[in-house]
């Protein structure tokens, strides 16, 4: 799974940090997100999607197995 | 407040644990080579849970949470493997100890390598998912 975190983060000027404690979680679960490592809980997927003002759909870019 | 609590015990529970051991090694006069392996593995113990409550004590600190999704998920599965090696090393220790060395292991002996298994494959295993991620 890909994300555009990243990318929107940086439209927003938002640090890792900044984020994290947006959505109340650890700068590293950001990070994890940010590179695939980590699958997110759809509430936190959702609370990411909501601080970075996009959907859910937008912001993961799943891909077939 | 509940995540410095729990930082606060684990603290207490680290210099418990730091005491005894001095008690212990004061009292025992000259280690054995055993003696001194078990020593090195409880400080191993000691000195990953410090991370742990430095690691928490930090994010505190930049007023983020001190656990969250992730970091339980991690702990969940650090503590399934941590399980699964308790177990087999109650199975295995006293078995390997009479196949080869021929040996009947004291219950004691086998409490101790239940609990320094399972604490090693539980700090191994949180260390390795905490930075490789799930």
């Amino acid at each position: 799974m890909k994300t555009r975190i990243k990318e929107l983060r940086a439209r927003y000027n938002l640090t890792q940090d900044d984020l994290a404690r947006k959505v109340g979680v650890r700068r590293e679960t950001i990070l994890f997100m940010e590179k695939g490592k980590y699958n997110p809980s759809l509430q936190l997927a959702h609370d990411v999607a909501k601080a970075l003002k996009t959907t859910i759909e937008e912001l993961f870019i799943f891909e077939d197995s | 407040m509940k995540d410095k609590l729990g930082i606060l015990v684990g603290i207490g529970i680290a210099a418990f644990v730091i005491v005894t051991l001095a008690f212990y090694i004061i009292n025992a006069g000259t280690l054995e080579i055993r003696e001194i392996g078990i020593i090195g593995i409880a400080l191993i113990l000691v000195a990953s849970a410090g991370y742990f409550l430095w690691d928490r004590m930090k994010n505190i600190r930049k007023g983020l949470p001190a656990q969250d999704e992730r970091l339980k998920l991690t702990n969940y599965k650090a503590c399934s493997y941590g399980f699964i090696a308790c177990i087999w090393s109650a199975v295995g220790a006293p078995l390997a100890a009479g196949i080869f060395f021929d040996y009947e292991m004291p219950g004691n002996y086998v409490t101790a390598i239940v609990v320094l298994c399972g604490g090693l494959t539980f700090m191994i295993s949180y260390l390795y998912l905490a930075w490789k991620g799930n």
